[in-house]
């Protein structure tokens, strides 16, 4: 129901004219589109009731992100439900739930987190970005980059380090930054994939002290939590490109004639689609699995790292073998293929590389030094 | 269950007593050392030998034909018990799974889709039961049908109550162990189309004029055999099914043929790189343990990902099979996707192993009891049996992403 919805919905509000039109827009997004997913109840779809929200389970989420993948859907839905409704939801106090998830629920305000900031390092552990009491507040200082859609944010999550004196304490803590502050300086990146990543300067710009998400020095396990949903989300979207591609590569296989009959009856094109089908609902399959192992409470943080990376070498893979199939159409302006093609770049990064979640799914399995007996898994399973 | 995502993804209590169940039953009866590839034991006369005393246990725990209803020896298990089972006994590398794989696999099966009820009674429960009785072979592929196998030429002539069976067979695994063949044969030629001509037959492998030849593999293995039929006297009661529907009905039971559906080669799969990843952990090379090698470590995760996604591809199965929908395309994609797993992960193996990897099963040299030295030298001859990679990507092709025949 929903995905039928979903898909109706942004085939209409969205055809790929408008992408292409979105794409060289400063906004970078549709705000009357916005208005009309908030009317469909979609930035709320996993907030609580009680703040305007549907109350609705992940796997509801998981289906929407695949229907904006498979259609695509310029904006920063990714950045304000992923990146930050759903972290205040997990763990933003009561004071500030009742605050802005109604105005998230409602598509009023927009969200962002920022985080990156050195791009030698894959992970969050070397933040600069840092914060010194001041007399009734916090003042951030610092730079960070590769921000989604901070150009039309009216707020941001902000990962910074308390400093004492001189010194930057190790712990972490997560500031939500009101972007009207005086002191937030804000520039679009040129990206080549059609979505916005903007970088952020903060110079004294003042927070206030009840604006700590979560327990100031202790967000390490939140934003490695919300990161974790985060990249399973980004999955579910690359998931239902993948699909798009698929299907309309096979579409094209079996309309395209050349030497008196479909390419589709070739066994090249044939082997090559069937490779990319098998693919797709592999990828397909990990995501669910991942989504329905955290809507259960279940610890998920490998299989999340698995789907990741199947993800970012799908959608990769799925993106070029299909332009293959196409030909020269598949390389021009005025196919659709293109529009998936360059944002795979724009998804393989969000959160963070393949090797990054490389590292964490061999960590996962237990790759590491073992002590003097190890023995082989109790079960295939 | 979920509106837009209708797969479940867990195990329930049954599924996990059987795992239990299993893997005490590995530890009792399995001795540390063997790790047995389920092609491999008709080889040597010890091994098969102890498969077929494996065989009579599982037939007692009511394992070796679960699927099977219960009238006919088996326990009527639920498609997820047996994939559960298949991964589980692979991983414990349990011999004597499938006594050939032909009567377990298909023949029984096969006969109780469209075969009589007294040739039910006759061959099912030797089969259900682990006899050396229950073994059989299969003769379909012949020298010059492989993959276009309604091109065979072995004949079966109608001469009042017997069939005269002449021709040859090749490939065909288990024959020097087998009591019983289940032989696809032409009994009419004058038909334009060469699908209608066939029929199927069992045959006693004690009939005279029946030459069995022994054909080796290229590590010396006694898989496989050529298998010649001169005047070959078969009774007709002994035709399955009806005359010269025989392609038709093959089509139906092929399914069977990848009956565990990627869920034994899941199992061993989970083996290797479980194995792998201990090794890594252990062992030393230029001076640091591999498991701090970035490369080794990617390669592992990278076969990871990969597993897991061939688990899915199974659970997938079982849960269609439970609801009650004919897995079409998903038996040959199982198959496509395990047989390369199982490649990738054998030579993943070669390179974590290094150049103990072409150590003999049993030298000192050996390391991970020869498991990827087996997988190794076998991984070729599975991706082929039972349908080459290019045979079920045409299948995938045609019917699930509706492309023209390409052949």
């Amino acid at each position: 129901m929903l995905r039928t919805m979903a898909r109706e919905f942004l085939a209409g509000e969205c055809p790929k004219s408008r992408i292409r039109e979105l794409e060289k827009d400063v906004k970078g997004y549709d705000p009357g589109t916005w208005k009309r997913m908030a009317e469909l109840g979609w930035m709320g779809l996993l907030l609580p009731e009680g703040y305007e929200g549907s109350g609705a389970d992940l796997m509801d989420l998981v289906v929407l992100m695949e229907e904006m993948g498979r259609n695509i859907l310029p904006g920063p839905f990714f950045s304000t439900v992923a990146l930050a409704a759903l972290p205040i939801m997990d763990f933003g106090s009561k004071d500030q739930q009742a605050r802005y998830l109604p105005r998230i629920a409602s598509g009023e305000t927009v969200w962002t987190l920022a985080i990156n900031e050195d791009l030698s390092d894959s992970g969050f552990t070397k933040v600069r970005t840092s914060v010194r009491p001041a007399d009734v507040a916090y003042m951030l200082n610092g730079k960070k980059t590769f921000v989604p859609y901070a150009n039309v944010a009216d707020y941001m999550l902000v990962l910074a380090r308390m400093r004492n004196g001189r010194a930057l304490e190790k712990g972490l803590t997560l500031f939500i930054v009101n972007m009207k502050q005086p002191g937030i300086e804000t520039a679009v990146i040129p990206t080549i994939t059609g979505e916005t990543l903007c970088q952020v300067k903060f110079k004294n710009v003042m927070i206030g002290v009840d604006d700590v998400l979560g327990k100031a020095g202790a967000a390490e396990n939140i934003v490695s939590q919300l990161l974790d949903k985060a990249a399973l989300l980004k999955c579910a979207e690359a998931s239902g490109a993948c699909q798009a591609i698929l299907e309309m590569t096979i579409a094209y296989a079996k309309e395209r004639q050349q030497f008196g009959k479909p390419i589709g009856t070739f066994q090249v094109i044939q082997h090559r689609l069937v490779d990319m089908l098998m693919q797709v609902e592999g990828l397909q399959y990990l995501v669910y699995q991942a989504a329905w192992l955290m809507s259960a409470g279940a610890d998920c943080a490998t299989q999340i790292a698995m789907a990741k990376v199947k993800a970012n070498r799908v959608y990769q893979c799925v993106a070029l073998d299909g332009i293959k199939i196409h030909g020269a159409i598949g390389f021009s302006m005025d196919h659709d293929i293109g529009l998936y093609y360059r944002r795979v770049l724009a998804s393989r990064f969000l959160p963070y590389d393949t090797g990054y979640y490389m590292e964490k799914v061999a960590e996962g399995i237990g790759v590491r030094a073992a002590g003097r007996v190890q023995r082989l898994p109790s079960s295939a399973n | 269950m979920h509106k837009g995502v209708t797969m479940e993804f867990g195990l329930g209590q049954r599924e996990e007593a059987l795992l239990k169940e299993v893997r005490e039953f590995a530890g009792r009866e399995i001795p540390d050392s063997c790790i047995v590839n389920f092609l491999d034991e008709e080889s040597r006369d010890e091994d098969w030998a102890f498969s077929l005393s494996v065989s009579k246990k599982l037939a007692e725990k009511g394992w070796l034909v679960m699927s099977w209803p219960k009238r006919y020896g088996g326990r009527d298990a639920s498609p997820l018990e047996q994939i559960v089972f298949a991964m589980e006994s692979a991983y414990w590398g349990i011999p004597g799974l499938s006594m050939g794989v032909s009567g377990t696999g298909w023949v029984g099966p096969s006969l109780m889709l469209y075969g009589n009820e007294e040739q039910r009674q006759k061959y099912l429960p030797a089969i259900a039961s682990g006899s050396p009785d229950g073994v059989w072979c299969t003769g379909y592929s012949e020298p010059n049908s492989g993959s276009d196998f309604a091109s065979i030429r072995t004949k079966a002539v109608r001469q009042g109550d017997e069939y005269i069976v002449n021709g040859q067979k090749v490939w065909t695994s288990c024959a020097h162990r087998a009591r019983w063949c289940w032989l696809a044969a032409k009994t009419n030629s004058n038909d334009g189309k060469p699908q209608d001509g066939i029929s199927l037959l069992i045959v006693d492998m004690k009939s005279p004029g029946i030459t069995i030849k022994p054909l080796l593999n290229y590590s010396g293995e006694h898989i496989f055999n050529e298998v010649f039929f001169d005047n070959v006297h078969v009774p007709a009661v002994d035709l399955v099914g009806e005359e010269n529907r025989g392609w038709y009905q093959l089509m139906k039971s092929l399914a069977y043929e990848r009956h565990s559906f990627g869920g034994q080669s899941y199992g061993l799969g989970k083996r290797i790189l479980s194995s792998l990843i201990k090794y890594a952990g252990e062992t030393k090379r230029n001076g640091r343990l591999m498991a701090n090698d970035p490369i080794v470590r990617h390669t592992l995760a990278d076969m990871a990902v990969e597993l897991e996604t061939l688990k899915m591809f199974i659970y997938e199965i079982a849960w269609k099979l439970g609801e009650g929908t004919v897995p079409v395309y998903e038996a040959s994609r199982n198959k496509s996707f395990a047989d390369h797993l199982l490649e990738q992960l054998a030579l993943a193996g070669t390179e974590i192993l290094g150049a103990c990897c072409q150590a003999g099963q049993y030298s000192k040299q050996t390391r991970l009891k020869g498991l990827i030295q087996r997988q190794y030298l076998m991984s070729p001859g599975t991706a082929i049996a039972a349908g080459t990679d290019e045979i079920e990507k045409n299948i995938i092709g045609k019917f699930k992403l509706g492309l023209p025949r390409s052949y």
